[in-house]
């Protein structure tokens, strides 16, 4: 990884303390949520908690709770002065007793521990994650360069999925093929859920042992990780030929994905994107598949994890350069079931560059 | 990497020993006055809840209630339309969809609680903040008591098939050791071999750390990038079965092994077959350095938690413990090596590899 994004990011981090009279920053991540981690001190946990004590003046301290943890981050990150305690939050909250400060914010919620959240602290909590979150989605280019990359390994990895789909083959093979494939390019990390089956099909989830059968629609949500950030893509194939029922109803996913990509650019919202998708299935007489109970969200960020607010009608997020993204329509199809088609972007000056490079086309796997 | 084969083995976890478990910690819960008992999951802390349930979120949270009676209550963050999935992998009472999981947890709670019962929660303190905060808004009255304690001495007897699913997460993962090239020259090369067996053989989560040149002093590494492997390096691999974790190490040499790598391992087994009480009682190797010994138990949200460790915390373990992960680092004349495996306590003493 270049060493010029850390240090940008880190400079960032330092400039918004100053910007908002902050001279201590308590920065909390664990094995689920490592992004706030990974954005100020280039850490990525595997196990167990982390919190880093960052100030205007020294090198970061981090109090780490697992000793394999403490050990390999001290040895990936030999800047930073790496703690371990068995007891951590005791070793924390007296490591910010001595620093006497009052000019004190701690953060990210969803990763703080109830232990050290209390205070006090000179801005709540959620209004630190909030300037934090302000700064992860509002990207630097060479991020949204790492996402472009990732975006690469996330077509590849497809077309390996796409290899694996066979017919007798386990929902969980197909994914251990992928995995495996993805370790083989040095790839750290992989959020990836799948779907397999026709009309009684609902969505997506881990894999299971149920093995593939002709005519069966088979999704997946594919999110490999490059230098920290994700990118994902959302395709469908069937095994065997696709009935004409199912070309009809994927016809709607292939014209709403276009219109939602149609209205990515600077200025546009959030909310724009999701209602120019939404539009084509109530077009189609659809549109209550594009609510709650058939489906979640019409796209998210793109970044170290899921980062801010998702796509969805009353999300008013206003699109900038450089923002990352995917657009994703998917929802359940009362003629085949629940089907996927989503493309990682990248916002531009003037509109924005799809990054996922595999065909929309309704993908056919030899039975 | 995460999140494979995720299902349920009735043969291999009865229900009906998930519900003994439950009955377990509501007899605490009878003992202690508390009125209810919350656990907090995530992939980050999974194992309470996964341990009362067989449930572990994939993606975001949820929080678990037991009641004095009755299967558990599950509020999740997770959309509606995954429940039938979540019935289909673990045992659990209502299930509800609960996308602002403090706030209605809090409501759930005082539909059924006077607003200053006793609960306790597992893991009190290491509830994420996002939770936190809107449960205590919004049931300022309810008294807390952090029931960590309490309920790891309930998990520290594990039962039966708690015992078979570590067998077979641990078959699984020295099969998939074995698996990986002698002669690899890119981490690469050696995870994704790992990686593929473990999971074509079921595996539900895989973690590898590496060692890439154990000529020199060592840690663990992440594998983030190109990592370029020296001749002799080490693999670390941590596997869930069905929510049993386990870890085992493979030291790897392209030339035949250093003779003190045969010492170190008999030093090894010896250790296994009697493994410290405390870590003052661990016996020191015959050759070379010993740069930490460690025992992990699997007894609250994370899926083993260190609880015996000779440079920071060497305490005798906890009674009552069945089973652990123990593991070494040795500096040797040729360079350092590492062990870890999973062993079985016996009642009364004694110990065997799992």
């Amino acid at each position: 990884m270049s060493t010029d994004l850390p240090t940008a990011r880190w400079q960032r981090i330092q400039q918004t303390m100053r910007n908002q009279g902050l001279d201590v920053l308590l920065l909390a991540g664990n094995a689920w949520r490592s992004d706030y981690l990974r954005y100020a001190i280039d850490v990525t946990l595997m196990e167990g908690e982390a919190v880093a004590l960052i100030t205007l003046d020294q090198a970061p301290q981090v109090w780490v709770q697992h000793p394999t943890e403490a050990a390999r981050i001290r040895a990936e990150r030999s800047t930073l002065h790496v703690h371990h305690a068995a007891d951590f939050q005791a070793a924390v909250l007296q490591a910010m007793a001595q620093k006497g400060s009052s000019r004190q914010a701690a953060v990210p919620s969803s990763a703080l521990p109830w232990g050290l959240a209390q205070g006090p602290w000179a801005q709540p909590v959620e209004a630190t994650t909030a300037w934090l979150d302000e700064l992860m989605v509002n990207k630097l280019p060479a991020e949204a360069d790492a996402v472009e990359r990732a975006a690469l390994l996330a077509d590849a990895g497809y077309a390996v999925f796409a290899q694996a789909a066979r017919l007798g083959r386990r929902e969980f093979e197909l994914v251990a093929d992928t995995e495996a494939w993805l370790r083989t390019q040095s790839c750290p990390e992989n959020f990836m859920i799948v779907g397999s089956g026709g009309v009684e099909v609902r969505g997506m989830h881990p894999p299971g042992d149920r093995a593939l059968q002709a005519g069966d629609l088979v999704t997946t949500e594919l999110t490999p990780c490059v230098d920290g950030y994700y990118a994902q893509i959302c395709r469908t194939l069937v095994v065997g030929q696709p009935s004409a029922t199912q070309r009809d109803a994927y016809a709607v996913f292939s014209q709403a994905l276009d219109a939602g990509i149609a209205a990515v650019r600077p200025g546009a919202t959030h909310g724009d994107i999701a209602r120019a998708q939404n539009a084509v299935f109530r077009q189609h007489g659809l549109g209550e598949y594009v609510g709650p109970e058939y489906t979640r969200v019409r796209g998210h960020g793109m970044g170290l994890y899921v980062d801010g607010p998702h796509v969805l009608e009353d999300v008013n997020l206003v699109l900038v350069p450089d923002m990352t993204l995917i657009v994703h329509p998917n929802t359940y199809h009362p003629a085949v079931g629940y089907m996927v088609l989503g493309d990682t972007v990248r916002v531009t000056e003037d509109g924005c560059r799809v990054l996922t490079h595999t065909t929309r086309e309704l993908i056919s796997v030899a039975p | 990497m995460r999140r494979g084969l995720m299902s349920w083995s009735h043969p291999e976890m009865p229900p009906e020993r998930l519900q003994a478990r439950v009955s377990e910690v509501q007899a605490w819960m009878a003992e202690h006055g508390v009125s209810a008992l919350l656990a907090h999951t995530s992939i980050a802390q999974p194992s309470v809840v996964h341990w009362l349930t067989h449930f572990t979120p994939y993606w975001s949270e949820a929080m678990m209630v037991v009641w004095p009676t009755g299967a558990p209550t599950l509020l999740a963050s997770l959309t509606k339309r995954v429940h039938p999935w979540m019935r289909e992998v673990g045992l659990m009472g209502e299930l509800i969809m609960a996308p602002r999981l403090g706030q209605q947890t809090a409501q759930h709670l005082l539909g059924r609680l006077s607003p200053s019962a006793r609960v306790g929660m597992v893991g009190l303190n290491d509830l994420p903040w996002s939770v936190a905060q809107p449960l205590q808004q919004h049931a300022p009255g309810l008294q807390w008591i952090d029931a960590s304690d309490g309920f790891a001495a309930l998990r520290r007897a594990s039962d039966a098939a708690e015992l078979g699913l570590l067998a077979q997460a641990s078959t699984k993962a020295q099969m998939a050791l074995q698996a990986a090239p002698t002669s690899a020259s890119l981490a690469a090369q050696t995870t994704a071999a790992i990686e593929h067996h473990a999971r074509l053989a079921g595996a539900e989560e895989v973690m590898l750390r590496i060692a890439p040149n154990l000529s020199k002093p060592s840690a663990w590494l992440r594998v983030d990038g190109a990592m370029p492997l020296a001749p002799r390096y080490a693999v670390e691999l941590s596997l869930a079965y069905k929510g049993a974790w386990v870890r085992w190490v493979r030291n790897f040499s392209a030339d035949a092994p250093p003779a003190d790598w045969s010492q170190a391992q008999a030093w090894w087994l010896q250790h296994m077959a009697t493994p410290a009480q405390n870590a003052h009682q661990m016996a020191a190797p015959a050759v070379g350095t010993l740069q930490h010994g460690r025992i992990e138990l699997c007894q609250g949200g994370l899926p083993l938690t260190p609880v015996m460790d000779t440079h920071t915390n060497p305490l005798p373990l906890p009674q009552g413990v069945r089973w652990g992960v123990t593991s070494a680092q040795l500096r040797l004349p040729s360079g350092d090596w590492f062990a870890a495996q999973p062993v079985q306590w016996a009642h009364g003493g004694g110990a065997a590899p799992v």
